[in-house]
């Protein structure tokens, strides 16, 4: 995601530093990138036209001088980028005990309300939440079965009701059992315009079941209207934050993040794919840092922390720190970062990343998961001695023609297994203290990166 | 529909002959009197201020510049207000025009240029007829592709209804079988409109589902198949290869690409996927009733030169318009 407008931004900057002199036609040309970017990605056409003019004047301004001035057209960029992006805050769940935090989540058709509630439930369950979903979109053909299905795939609770059409009777009916729990995830039907009818039936529900949060979905690719839109719901109903959806795609979420910004409801989350991982947290210093280029360490981090429990990374560090690693546990982390979404989503998160991208095969990138599930197979063809010595299959290529024909694949299969469980000992070894739950250096992950360019060849 | 964009050209247009006022004051009110109220005042002003023969590049510039910006505003694509602004610019300058004609001819050029952009929709009443009579056995194939979440399986229920009132019989595939309830959702629908649907299990090859769907069709004689997919990314490389795939192996009459009237730039980017990847044959906008600004209707037709045959209007059954080109331009006050 974002890969061109960050390339774009980067090389507006990159131009401004590398600059000897600012000229009138050299700005003019950054403007003119600038503006083409930005707009590109739905970015309101009025903050645009702002922030040209501010780098213009700036430029043009005879008393700062030189080098100054370049520092200073950055800074300017900078600042108004991430004011474009609107105030970092946090969706926050109350812990005391009388307090049930609800959350309710208004949007347009098809914005991915009820996905995001799956996602919402599992990330918070994951962080020791007692988490029920109720569905109250009583009008789209199949929507309470949807939130069913998302619920039971994630084993977490959930409450609907198939026949009753009034959403705020569903509510009335399952309200006393909802008192286990800590956190409730609303789900509403979408909304087309706002017509009176809608705005009644919002309003009642409201009424009834007093949400401490009201967040409303918008997907990422919405253009010029999205202001509209965020202007027109934050009217009827006190909205609290915005969670912006498929951020996956070649859409750059200018329209929806601008829009946000403009009427001051905070972006609480972004969700960046299909699957049940694929939401994460939204920090506009953070996500400036990656659209830059320069990488954010704390987004990858808590990715890593969500999807990996404390006892199993325990476990691996120990071994780590014995220095021995089985194929196994090899697996096991690949696996972890499968469910990341693989490679392809937390690269922009890698600092430096941007610039070693293209000594990389996009080969290696995709389809990580056949490879992986190809990789299971194998690892149960071989003996427990061989599991966990690995070395001995070095050069055996008896061994490793009986492995490949349990597991029915061609021996570079294995091999190329071998070569990865290879490639990751040492850099266990040479990465040493290698403490994952306590963050990395900027340098150990760039060191990391590059070696990632260098030798990952499959 | 579209009243926004058209206001806005409206609203512009007057504000530049409004700043131009105290320059030329004297023609200016000769001009009002000879002109309709309704008309706008951009095509006036650049009537006067040029009026007397030809257009400069320069002046051209300016003019363009916000216009350029007001389609912007409107969301049509960067590339395509681009395009837009650059046609209307060679057409015009260096041209000479009559002092009375300059604003009538500014106009039609601009209606030429967008009537351009947009292709003639076909009708597929007369497409669906058309098979029929040539090969009465087999079924006519529509597939529907897109991003997640544009209504597919809710068009896909107004189409059948369409269709149906136009006397013919369908089926539906559900060949989503990825997303949570896609089934369900579109089994719902084929009880209300009351007909058959073909479904096998999540996690079934869609492609299967769809092939089944054209079987079931032969059988029973019926006239049309319609077939769901999931909604995929068009950044997904592997999903794109599974449209392919369903495409190959269903070989529909008709590929519909199913996109929003509300997506910004994304658009370009979506539709030219699927029209890499399937070769579609017509458009579908869905929630043109969300917002007043039409300016993805343009971006969609210049990108694939593909026509747009209907727009989604509402929740229910009947809320779907066959896309009319003159219409749309009469809305734009063109």
């Amino acid at each position: 995601m974002f890969e061109k407008l960050g390339e774009i931004l980067r090389k507006v900057t990159d131009k401004v530093a590398n600059a000897i002199f600012l000229d009138k036609d050299l700005v003019d040309s950054i403007i003119k990138d600038l503006q083409r970017a930005l707009i590109e990605a739905d970015v309101n056409i009025m903050l645009v036209k702002q922030l040209s003019d501010k780098i213009r004047k700036i430029a043009v301004d005879e008393r700062i001088k030189g080098i100054e001035k370049k520092e200073h057209i950055l800074k300017i960029l900078h600042d108004e980028l991430e004011n474009i992006l609107g105030e970092y805050k946090q969706l926050k769940i109350k812990r005391e005990k009388n307090q049930q935090n609800r959350i309710m989540l208004l949007g347009l058709y098809g914005s991915g309300k009820t996905t995001t509630i799956a996602k919402l439930g599992n990330y918070f369950a994951k962080r020791g939440q007692k988490v029920a979903l109720v569905g109250l979109d009583t009008h789209r053909p199949a929507a309470p079965e949807q939130l069913k299905q998302l619920a039971e795939e994630h084993k977490i609770s959930y409450f609907i009701d198939l026949f009753e059409k009034n959403p705020a009777k569903v509510w009335k009916k399952v309200k006393d059992k909802l008192k286990d729990y800590n956190l409730i995830l609303i789900d509403t039907a979408g909304r087309h315009t706002l017509d009176k009818v809608l705005i009644a039936e919002i309003k009642a529900l409201e009424k009834e079941i007093k949400p401490t949060e009201i967040i409303l979905v918008i997907p990422a690719d919405i253009g010029q209207a999205a202001k509209k839109q965020a202007q027109e719901f934050k009217e009827v109903t006190d909205i609290s934050g915005v969670i912006i959806t498929r951020m996956d795609s070649t859409a750059k979420g200018g329209g929806a993040l601008t829009a946000c910004a403009e009427t001051k409801a905070p972006v609480y989350f972004i969700a960046t794919g299909e699957k049940i991982n694929d939401l994460e947290e939204f920090n506009p210093k953070s996500f400036l840092a990656r659209l830059l280029g320069r990488g954010d360490l704390e987004a990858l981090l808590e990715k890593i922390r969500s999807v990996t429990d404390e006892k199993s990374q325990k476990k691996i560090q120990t071994k780590i720190s014995e220095g021995k690693l089985s194929l196994e546990d090899v697996i096991e982390q690949v696996k972890s970062m499968n469910s990341l979404g693989g490679f392809d989503k937390i690269k922009s998160m890698i600092p430096g990343f941007s610039k070693i991208k293209e000594k990389i095969p996009e080969s290696v990138l995709e389809n990580q998961e056949t490879r992986i599930s190809k990789w299971e197979h194998i690892i149960k063809s071989m003996t427990q001695h061989e599991k966990e010595n690995p070395e001995i299959l070095e050069k055996q290529t008896s061994r490793i023609q009986r492995i490949a024909k349990g597991a029915g694949v061609p021996t570079s299969e294995v091999r190329s297994l071998l070569k990865q469980y290879r490639l990751l000992n040492d850099m266990v070894k040479s990465g040493g203290n290698l403490e994952m739950s306590q963050g990395l250096s900027q340098k150990q992950l760039q060191k990391f990166a590059r070696k990632f360019g260098k030798k990952l060849r499959f | 529909m579209f009243k926004f964009l058209k206001e806005k050209i409206t609203n512009w247009t007057k504000k530049i002959s409004k700043e131009k006022e105290p320059e030329k004051e004297e023609k200016k009110k000769v001009v009002i009197k000879q002109k309709e109220e309704k008309e706008p005042g951009f095509f006036k002003k650049i009537t006067e201020k040029v009026g007397k023969i030809k257009v400069s590049e320069k002046e051209f510039e300016a003019y363009g510049e916000e216009l350029k910006m007001l389609l912007l505003e409107n969301n049509v694509a960067f590339e395509i207000a681009d395009k837009i602004i650059e046609s209307l610019k060679e057409e015009i300058i260096g041209k000479e025009f009559l002092k009375k004609e300059i604003e009538f001819e500014i106009k039609e050029c601009l209606k030429r240029i967008i009537e351009n952009i947009l292709v003639e929709p076909f009708n597929i009443v007369e497409k669906i007829k058309e098979k029929n009579s040539d090969q009465p056995k087999e079924p006519y194939v529509i597939l529907f592709a897109g991003i997640n979440g544009t209504g597919k399986t809710t068009t896909i229920a107004k189409i059948a209804n369409y269709l149906k009132n136009s006397g013919f019989s369908c089926v539906l595939a559900a060949a989503d079988t990825f997303r949570a309830a896609s089934i369900e959702q579109i089994k719902k629908h084929g009880e209300r409109l009351k007909m058959q649907v073909i479904a096998q299990q999540y996690g079934a090859d869609p492609a299967a589902v769809g092939f089944d769907a054209i079987q079931y069709a032969r059988k029973n004689f019926v006239n049309v198949v319609l077939i769901d997919t999931a909604g995929r990314m068009h950044t997904s490389k592997n999903l794109i290869k599974e449209i392919e795939k369903i495409s190959r192996v269903c070989k529909p009459d008709l590929k519909f690409f199913i996109g929003e009237a509300i997506t910004g730039n994304d658009i370009v980017e979506q539709v030219k996927s699927f029209d890499w990847a399937i070769n579609i044959d017509g458009i579908i906008l869905t929630k043109a009733d969300v917002d007043e600004r039409g300016g993805t209707i343009l971006s969609v037709g210049h990108v694939t030169k593909k026509p747009i045959i209907f727009l989604g209007t509402g929740q229910e059954y009947d809320k779907i318009e066959p896309f009319n080109k003159n219409k749309f331009l009469k809305e734009l006050g063109l």
